[in-house]
């Protein structure tokens, strides 16, 4: 669906982008999440043909982003909801049908079905008197009246009170069961570990970790062990000291060697495990550890790149 | 099974998005005029439609009856006063009078307005007086001295081979000899003392006449101009050679245009707010489609306008023919000012501008159409002659109209280049953004000899506003400010875009970039100069501000070929020595621009010299 190649963008002498790979597959939710700065917009907007790269490749749905064929067959929604303010949720969205080569039968229909769809009621008020998460549902709305294969979302739910969010997520979840291919960006990592099924991370321009949700956790995250125990046990060369927690006691580590030798001591003790927990890092754990690790040179720092 | 990427479907393709885009913004703008706004601007149309009229046509006498003269029905001055629209004539009994008409005397209030009316009541004397000597048989009886007027260019009264302004010569009658000292003249004897302040009048402006043969306006296909152009009669009857009524009347187009430039420019701005355009980019359609199809209503509402007015005031096709190009170049100005402005405040100081100049640059020329052939940069100019009913040749038309044509499309090229997401909705100041249009327009090194080529229109209607506004200075004085203005107005020209691409990095910074890049500038440059001569067509060059404007780059000298291909080395050269400052930064750059206007005004002050 998506391949990129050693994408690049520099804004002057400024990288936004230093050198992406990745691809997208058919009917996946594939998120890009990173800080502001990151350089996942200016990536987004490559792959829909708006920002020229400085350097690499980008095949979109087998066609150079700037191609009028694959914009017909995308989906795109940017960060804000720049919308005609004077128009309204209808006369917008078939305007946009129109532009898009869509029967005007056809347009009116896909447009009272995407606005049954998000629940938006006021379809001939104007568009300037709307709230933001109305506002937003109309710019999804437009986003989907050419019926795309390929959908890219930037920030879809940013700013938005967490019931739109929730919508909007649930929305995307939708899209992925119906097949279409979705790319978005985030930099509340819940939301991606909550809808995409890869991510890859960005910080500074470059991508610093790719996969599967569980594959960066096994490569990235650091598991832990809650080891719960009926007594209490001092701290050995095998194992830490527990923690009364409750009328347990509780002792953390990382390794099941570790696990095994507190099981081990708690019997040697009279007493026993009563359970044991695995702790998973978060993507947000993960990422506020790589970003630790990267190295602070380049893009963040200054310029005129977009997020 | 059809092929979609043919010349024919694409064409179908990019009206149809055009079309619908055009569509939209009709019905989107329709949406943010309320109807107050629709109301008050048609009325102020409608006003400055109706003052053009009754100004031009004398249908609204707003002073008519102005005056009440008490005078008896049987007084030899009852009829002046009669036949006077400002005059009222009423009973001398009358008590509400300012002016009472006698036999032997006038009697007047001591007041303003008693004064004006006095005033007013010796013109109507004057006029009726006039028109009864006209009813004359014998003419020569009534008008014993006879006036020739006779308009000459003032350029042309140099002779050649002479120096300018030496102030010396004796002005002799034969008209060969330059003069600076106002002429000499015979002053005994009415009609030659006629004669004589004539010619000295004319010599006082700094030369003497060199042929016989009447200027005038451009070759028209008429016969000896019209309107104003030569005529002879009695003092009384020769008038100041301003067609006015087709003046105002002409004026009238121009009106609606500062309007609707208001409103195109707020639309194409609206779109670079809050990013609003960024949808219609990553629709399937191009920057090109979404400025045609935005740009065409307000377009065709011009052209409607413009229909409208001519049928109103009795244009014909000349005059829309004319104008509509005029409305194009305000229309890509202020498109090309809204892409570069950074806010609502920075487009309306745009659009003013915009107004200000392009309505002085077609209006003010238009005042001398009877006068130089120098009228014609301006298309207004065929308005005046359309409506004064005038043929006008290709010629004139080609002269007038096409450089503003070009001149508007190549606006509307670099505009559209900087329609895209990188560069919409980026604030940097206009100069930055001039430069980035330019670089949007280069993509290898041809484009820069393209770009020179394009900027040709731009140059001529620079070169030729020198020439009007310098028109009244001295020529001695005129020759070398053209001169050096039009170096500085080339070089300019052919190096702007080579150091736009130098600084966003288009080109590697080396000698030999910059020795190609130089040469593909001037070479382009002078095959796009080549396209004046056009000027060739309506007898500019004859003017002596013509020759030195547009000869020394070569243009209409064909009596030598090394005159021909002088230029072209000239080009190259300065445009090369402006490229090398270009790969060192700003101030290299503009050393180097100085450097490359020394040379070009010297080979000019050359060239000047050889022609004699």
């Amino acid at each position: 669906m998506i391949t990129v190649e050693n994408l690049r963008k520099a804004y002057g002498d400024f990288p936004a982008v230093v050198g992406s790979d990745f691809s997208v597959e058919s009917g996946e939710v594939f998120g890009i999440v990173g800080p502001n700065g990151a350089g996942k917009t200016t990536t987004l907007k490559m792959l829909a043909g708006l920002v020229e790269p400085t350097d690499g490749t980008a095949s979109v749905l087998g066609f150079d982003p700037e191609e009028p064929e694959m914009r017909r067959r995308l989906g795109f929604l940017p960060e804000e909801s720049p919308l005609y303010e004077d128009m309204t949720p209808r006369s917008y969205l078939r305007f946009f049908a129109d532009l898009y080569d869509v029967p005007r039968e056809e347009g009116t229909k896909r447009t009272e079905a995407v606005l049954d769809r998000l629940d938006l009621e006021y379809r001939d008020r104007r568009l300037g008197d709307m709230s933001k998460g109305m506002k937003r549902k109309v710019a999804i709305a437009r986003s989907l009246v050419n019926d795309p294969d390929l959908l890219i979302y930037d920030e879809p739910a940013s700013g938005l009170d967490p019931l739109t969010t929730n919508v909007v997520l649930e929305f995307v979840r939708e899209l992925r069961d119906e097949g279409k291919t979705v790319v978005f960006s985030a930099h509340n990592l819940f939301h991606v570990e909550s809808v995409c099924d890869r991510v890859v991370i960005m910080n500074r321009g470059e991508i610093i970790a790719r996969g599967t949700i569980p594959e960066i956790r096994a490569e990235h995250g650091e598991t832990t062990y809650r080891v719960y125990t009926t007594v209490s046990l001092s701290e050995t060369e095998h194992h830490p000291a527990t923690e009364p927690e409750g009328d347990q006691h509780v002792a953390v580590v990382d390794e099941m060697s570790d696990v095994e030798a507190i099981r081990e001591a708690a019997e040697a003790a009279g007493g026993s495990v009563a359970d044991i927990r695995t702790d998973e890092p978060s993507l947000e754990d993960i990422f506020l550890q790589l970003a630790r690790e990267a190295p602070t040179t380049s893009a963040a720092e200054g310029g005129r790149g977009q997020s | 099974m059809t092929d979609d990427t043919g010349l024919k479907p694409r064409l179908v393709a990019h009206t149809r998005a055009i079309a619908r885009i055009a569509r939209w913004e009709v019905t989107r703008s329709a949406g943010t005029l309320d109807r107050r706004t629709i109301i008050l601007g048609f009325i102020a149309v409608l006003v400055a439609g109706g003052v053009a009229l009754g100004a031009a046509g004398g249908g609204v006498a707003i002073d008519k009856d102005l005056y009440r003269v008490g005078v008896a029905s049987d007084s030899p001055y009852y009829d002046a006063v009669e036949e006077s629209t400002v005059l009222d004539p009423r009973p001398v009994s009358d008590p509400n009078v300012e002016l009472i008409v006698s036999e032997t005397h006038v009697s007047v209030t001591d007041t303003p307005t008693g004064m004006a009316a006095y005033e007013a009541f010796r013109d109507a004397v004057q006029t009726y007086n006039e028109r009864q000597m006209l009813r004359e048989s014998n003419q020569t009886a009534a008008f014993p001295v006879v006036v020739n007027l006779q308009y000459r260019e003032r350029g042309a009264l140099v002779p050649p081979g002479s120096r300018v302004g030496d102030g010396d010569g004796d002005g002799s009658a034969d008209g060969a000899a330059a003069t600076g000292d106002g002429g000499s003249g015979s002053s005994d004897g009415d009609t030659d003392g006629q004669a004589g302040g004539t010619a000295g009048s004319s010599a006082a402006s700094g030369a003497a006449a060199a042929d016989d043969g009447p200027i005038g306006a451009p070759d028209v296909g008429g016969a000896g101009g019209f309107l104003g152009g030569d005529t002879s009669g009695s003092p009384a009857s020769i008038s100041p050679p301003f067609p006015f009524a087709s003046l105002v009347l002409a004026f009238a187009f121009l009106v609606p245009m500062n309007f609707v430039i208001q409103a195109y420019g707020s639309s194409i701005l609206n779109e670079r707010v809050n990013r609003r355009g960024e949808l219609l980019l990553v629709a399937p359609v191009t920057p090109g489609d979404i400025v045609a199809g935005k740009t065409a209503p307000y377009l065709a509402g011009m052209v409607g306008l413009t229909v409208a007015i001519a049928l109103a005031i009795g244009g014909g096709p000349v005059s829309v023919a004319a104008v509509v190009p005029i409305g194009l170049l305000f229309l890509s100005a202020t498109f090309v000012g809204a892409m570069f402005a950074r806010s609502f405040k920075e487009l309306t100081f745009v659009t003013v501008t915009i107004s200000v100049f392009l309505t002085t640059y077609t209006f003010v020329p238009a005042i001398f159409t009877n006068v130089t052939p120098i009228a014609l940069i301006s298309p207004l100019t065929l308005v005046v002659r359309d409506l004064s009913g005038t043929a006008v040749s290709l010629g004139d038309f080609a002269f007038s109209v096409g450089p503003i044509l070009l001149a508007a499309l190549v606006l509307f090229l670099l505009g559209t280049g900087v329609y895209r997401e990188e560069d919409m909705f980026t604030q940097r100041p206009v100069p930055l953004k001039f430069l980035d249009a330019l670089d949007s327009r280069i993509s290898r090194p041809r484009s820069v000899a393209t770009l020179s080529a394009l900027s040709i229109p731009f140059v001529f209607i620079a070169e030729l506003l020198v020439i009007a506004v310098l028109y009244v200075l001295p020529v001695d004085l005129t020759i070398p400010l053209v001169l050096l203005a039009v170096a500085v107005v080339e070089e300019l020209a052919k190096s702007l875009h080579v150091y736009a691409a130098f600084e966003k990095a288009r080109f590697a910074r080396t000698l030999r970039v910059s020795l190609l890049l130089g040469a593909l500038s001037g070479f382009g440059f002078f095959v796009g100069e080549k396209f004046t001569a056009i000027v060739q067509l309506v007898g500019l060059p004859s003017l002596t501000l013509g020759q030195a404007a547009f000869a020394p780059s070569g243009i209409g000298v064909v009596a030598a070929t090394g005159l021909l291909l002088a230029p072209l080395v000239l080009h190259a050269v300065t445009a090369t020595v402006t490229a090398l400052g270009a790969t060192r930064g700003r101030s290299t750059y503009a050393l180097a621009l100085l450097g490359a206007i020394g040379i070009h005004v010297v080979y000019n002050l050359q060239v000047v010299s050889s022609l004699g």
